[in-house]
């Protein structure tokens, strides 16, 4: 096999999919499905950045929802405060406003490890989650921020699900490039470094509290713009979107998809969006299904579908 | 604010913190013994209040209920810990992620047995009046809430200092793989700990229930305020839950009267800082878990 023909396959998969309202358009089920693909792809992006903490630099957040939701709030109150629909402007916004407070977070967990990293980023994650709920003339409280608008670009109006769609499936790719260059740089070398061995690190002249914050920030602020995706899509932003519920289902689909990888978390964005979205009208106990494959990927499989299926692959070439 | 109010408001903080301190004490023994934060403590608490309402209104007994809850809460622990969290035993952080799953098992058969509606428990007959004290009328089950942590706080005590099961306890917190190498069955000590600290988490469903009701999002209540006290009293020892409880019982009802909207988030900034300052909690451990 030549180097060029990956690339091509890479290539026709992603102008497949971001086409797909197109293609399966006459599907008797395409709005449907495009619109799960949709969340699928949202959530493929959040799993994505908290991937880069979990998976690379090793870092367990409880609490990552707080960057989605800050996100998700910051896109909706500008384009309403500032009565904009400039994608530039309401994305910037989520980006920044999360990756400012991804630095804020950041700065002071970045030096706690293992059951207590877990907690303090739940606690601050909480705050967030806290002030969305409580600051009612900001976000509206615990009724949500409803009525976000739809962005545009450039005289490009993304309003109609189709064209929704197209944007979140091209953010998708460009951000699943990013961290694929991203993990493949010395950066990204050095931050699996940390989290194989920070000490030694840190002997070998890194600063290894400096890595693990601007894995955080960019961790927060890639949530955020995943977050801001959401609060287009459904024309609506809940506080639930920063609280530990949130921030648990991304940590479910980072685990079941396989942490350390980039595989792993859009399988496992797809499979848990499925299971919630799918599944549960037709057998109506999804969290429960969720649940049980979650305990058994933790159990039996810690590397997820990704190291299922590389062992799988290793024995079947030995063979 | 009127002496009277403030009067009120300091009960109330009292009966929040005993509460709190029933919810917390089987998360911090769970802690202190097997170095798992059980995040399906608050599922745990959630389902001891349906457990209680199924009692009452079979045999319309409060007391039934307030027993048999916390057994049926300690037979899951005690099926629950070999079945899973054994297998992964030494590994902390994915007991932790494990419990995560179980809890969501959990609340979704709460969801499917139970309803997803908001439910209340009648106060305990003897229990639903008010009486007057300093001028003021107050709950006598709020009293009675009270009464029950400080009782239980003793009761545990006691336990914890005169028993052969608190001798152990104790001796586990220290160092459980030394213990185990003494000859205690610790496989055993662990399913009897986790069971416990299930069933005092269903305990505290049973007493939060009349005042606070039961709905959907009661168990991540329950799990956030747990882990508040433990977290600021300390992980893992008793006397870290009862400071924990004693502290954010009253700050939390206080911060509520005082700054209500950002009260919670009041409250999460004092976790914070505690753990950024003392990570072992006011009164904890100097061991810190991996």
């Amino acid at each position: 096999m030549t180097r060029a023909a990956p690339l091509a396959v890479v290539l026709i998969a992603a102008a497949l999919l971001v086409t797909f309202p197109y293609w399966s358009a006459a599907w008797e089920s395409s709005r449907f499905a495009t619109t799960v693909l949709r969340d699928m792809l949202v959530f493929a992006i959040f799993a994505l950045s908290l991937d880069l903490l979990v998976g690379y630099a090793g870092m367990p957040s409880l609490g990552h929802a707080a960057f989605f939701g800050a996100g998700a709030y910051a896109a909706g109150i500008t384009g309403q405060r500032l009565a904009t629909d400039q994608l530039p402007v309401t994305l910037g916004a989520a980006a920044l406003v999360a990756a400012v407070l991804a630095l804020v977070i950041g700065a002071l967990v970045v030096r706690s490890e293992g059951i207590f990293f877990l907690m303090l980023t739940l606690a601050l994650a909480q705050i967030v989650f806290a002030i969305a709920f409580q600051w009612t003339a900001l976000t509206g409280g615990s009724n949500g921020l409803s009525g976000v608008g739809r962005p545009t670009l450039a005289g490009l109006d993304f309003s109609a699900p189709d064209r929704m769609y197209v944007l979140v499936a091209v953010t998708f790719l460009g951000v699943a490039l990013l961290l694929w260059s991203l993990v493949r740089s010395p950066y990204g070398r050095a931050l699996v470094g940390v989290r194989e061995n920070e000490r030694r690190m840190r002997a070998l002249g890194y600063d290894t509290a400096r890595l693990k914050l601007s894995a955080f920030v960019v961790a927060g602020a890639l949530a955020g713009i995943a977050g801001a995706l959401s609060a287009y899509s459904q024309r609506f932003v809940s506080p639930g979107d920063a609280g530990i519920g949130t921030s648990i289902q991304a940590f479910v689909m980072v685990l079941i998809g396989g942490a350390g990888t980039l595989l792993g978390p859009v399988l496992g964005a797809g499979v848990v969006m499925y299971i919630q979205r799918v599944l549960s009208s037709a057998i109506g106990v999804s969290e429960t299904v969720l649940g049980l494959v979650f305990i058994a990927f933790v159990l039996l499989a810690r590397q997820g579908m990704v190291g299922v299926g590389r062992a799988a692959w290793s024995r079947a070439r030995s063979r | 604010m009127s002496p009277e109010l403030l009067f009120q408001q300091a009960l109330n903080g009292l009966s929040f913190g005993a509460l709190l301190f029933i919810l917390a004490a089987g998360l911090s023994l769970v802690f202190g013994m097997m170095d798992v934060i059980n995040l399906a403590h608050g599922a745990f608490y959630m389902l001891g209040a349906y457990v209680a309402l199924t009692v009452v209104q079979r045999t319309g007994s409060f007391w039934l209920a307030l027993v048999a809850a916390p057994s049926a809460l300690g037979l899951l622990g005690l099926v629950l810990e070999p079945l899973l969290l054994r297998r992964l035993r030494g590994r902390h952080l994915d007991q932790v992620l494990l419990t995560i799953g179980v809890a969501l098992v959990v609340v979704d058969q709460i969801g499917l047995v139970w309803g997803r509606e908001v439910r209340s428990l009648p106060f305990p007959p003897g229990l639903d009046a008010s009486i007057a004290i300093f001028g003021s009328v107050y709950p006598v089950y709020r009293l009675f809430v009270i009464a029950f942590g400080v009782v239980l706080a003793a009761a545990i005590s006691v336990v914890y200092r005169r028993t052969k099961l608190g001798m152990l306890i104790r001796a586990g917190v220290q160092d459980a793989e030394m213990l185990g190498a003494l000859g205690v069955d610790i496989d055993r000590l662990f399913a009897i700990t986790f069971a416990v600290g299930a069933a005092l988490a269903g305990l505290a469903g049973v007493i939060a229930a009349p005042v606070f009701g039961m709905q959907p999002g009661m168990d991540s209540d329950g799990l956030l305020y747990s882990l508040i006290v433990v977290v600021v009293g300390g992980l893992g020892t008793l006397g870290g839950a009862v400071a924990g409880s004693v502290l954010v019982g009253p700050i939390d009802t206080f911060g509520k009267v005082l700054f209500q909207d950002f009260a919670l988030a009041l409250i999460f900034a004092i976790v914070a800082l505690v753990l950024l300052l003392k990570p072992t909690g006011l009164l904890g451990r100097v061991r810190i878990a991996r």
